[in-house]
């Protein structure tokens, strides 16, 4: 045992379809992965090709470990008036590296999950209006909403797979997961060139179009063909 | 909750002077809360107000040899006085924002300069630039109990024996019960939790074979020494 002066933090981690808990370590996010996304953002501004955005250095942001949610009940954040969804796909790691290759990366993947990235929007926007840092926006409290972590060899159809998010039953988001601009293993070379990846991590690999506000009441469903679906409803702060 | 899929990471801790390990949840960074620093970097401290930003729990690190991160070609340094809390909360008032604050250190926040200048420039998230691995250079805790409230005193750092920082913590724009109160009104603060309170001006560029020392008067000094990185 170790001489802490204070207890220390529960150790975050996320249920394993079939048994088990995943530790969490770090949760990295990619932005703009779906290209219909970019425009319905940025608007008139987007000038990228889909060639070019493949190109670009990738968008990464970051939660804390411990902004992992399971779904439930989930009160209206602190200080936001326009709270929003972004229904994605969440890579959970094994193992990892620096400087990783796409085929090696594939190798280091634990499994899938469907997850929810939550964001302080209003508070994003005057981010980028002052070109400040994101992080009162993304690193919210409960902020990274996940279900269980599906095993990789249990979920081969990932190109074949489809992202559906509904607000109170009707369909927000629906896309299928080819149309990202990076598939999942390049994200995870991308971010080995910043970051060093290890056991533990989870990456948030974007949201596609259809992003929209929540309030207390709204109830969120998200599913990605047979991982666990997500669900969770927003209560007063 | 044993039942892991593979070993969890160590619990993240940094040592306590006279003893003892904290053991850190969540880093907090403040930026632009000195106004020299704000003016050094091109903006003007009475349009621009101070803002906070995170660096992973696991980016610590206590000194000592320290490997030249990947991807960038300018790294910088920040010298700052942190404080660590041993309780927390939402909504703190800053008169009771003091009894949260278990102690204080010196630390560096490392910056690779160039991607956050990349990513203002696209009013893109800084995190490649500021949430780089071993970002969170921080010396010794010293306890509260022992010092008091530090809202004051000499803040320096120096590279190979060379002041390029020096400062008072009386010169921030937000003191240190402010900053407390204004980021419970954005996260719960919890036990465990490091603020990294901004830097003073004369940041710049670290190399390979660098030393460099931040102290806080009344603190532990904090030294570390870039490598170059294999790997």
């Amino acid at each position: 045992m170790r001489d802490y002066v204070i207890s220390p933090p529960t150790q975050p981690a996320i249920p394993v379809v079939g048994g088990g808990w995943f530790p969490v370590r770090r949760i990295f996010c990619i932005g703009q992965n779906y290209l219909a996304d970019v425009k319905e953002l940025i608007g008139d501004h987007v000038k990228e090709t889909e060639d070019e955005a493949k190109k670009a250095i990738p968008v990464v942001f970051t939660k804390p470990a411990d902004s992992i949610c399971l779904g439930g009940n989930i009160p209206l954040p602190l200080s936001t008036d326009n709270l929003h969804y972004e229904g994605e796909l969440v890579v959970a790691m094994k193992s990892g590296g620096t400087n990783l290759s796409p085929s090696a990366a594939e190798e280091m993947i634990y499994g899938f999950a469907v997850g929810c990235d939550l964001t302080r929007r209003d508070l994003q926007e005057v981010a980028k209006e002052l070109s400040g840092p994101w992080d009162m926006a993304k690193a919210i409290d409960n902020g990274a909403v996940v279900g269980g972590v599906m095993p990789e060899k249990e979920f081969w159809a990932l190109e074949e797979a489809r992202l559906m998010l509904s607000v109170n039953n009707d369909v927000k988001q629906e896309e299928d997961l080819k149309a990202m601009i990076k598939p999942v293993w390049n994200i995870i070379s991308d971010i080995s060139r910043y970051f060093e990846v290890k056991a533990g991590d989870l990456i948030f690999t974007g949201t596609p179009s259809g992003v929209g506000q929540l309030v207390p009441g709204d109830r969120v469903r998200i599913g990605i063909n047979d991982l666990a679906p997500v669900e969770f409803w927003i209560s007063e702060p | 909750m044993s039942d892991f899929v593979f070993a969890p990471p160590e619990q993240i801790v940094v040592p306590v002077a006279g003893g003892g390990l904290f053991p850190v949840r969540r880093i907090f960074c403040v930026g632009k809360n000195y106004a020299d620093h704000v003016k050094e970097m091109g903006g003007d401290p009475k349009d621009v107000p101070p803002v906070f930003f995170t660096k992973p729990a696991d980016a610590v690190h206590t000194g000592g040899k320290f490997n030249f991160p990947l991807a960038t070609d300018n790294l910088h340094h920040e010298g700052e006085m942190v404080v660590a809390l041993k309780s927390g909360g939402t909504h703190i008032s800053e008169a009771t924002a003091a009894s949260h604050i278990f102690g204080y250190a010196a630390g560096c926040d490392l910056t690779r300069r160039d991607l956050q200048a990349a990513a203002k420039e696209k009013r893109g998230p800084w995190d490649t630039a500021k949430a780089l691995d071993d970002g969170a250079v921080i010396g010794p805790i010293t306890p509260a109990s022992d010092i008091g409230v530090l809202d004051k005193g000499s803040i320096s750092l120096s590279v190979n024996g060379e002041t390029r920082q020096q400062s008072d913590l009386s010169l921030m724009i937000w003191s240190l019960p402010e900053i407390i109160a204004r980021l419970s009104g954005l996260f719960e603060l919890k036990a465990g939790d490091l603020i990294y309170t901004g830097t003073p001006e004369g940041v710049g560029a670290l190399v390979v074979g660098d030393t460099c020392r931040i102290e806080v008067e009344g603190l532990s000094p904090l030294d570390f020494q870039v490598y170059e990185r294999h790997g």
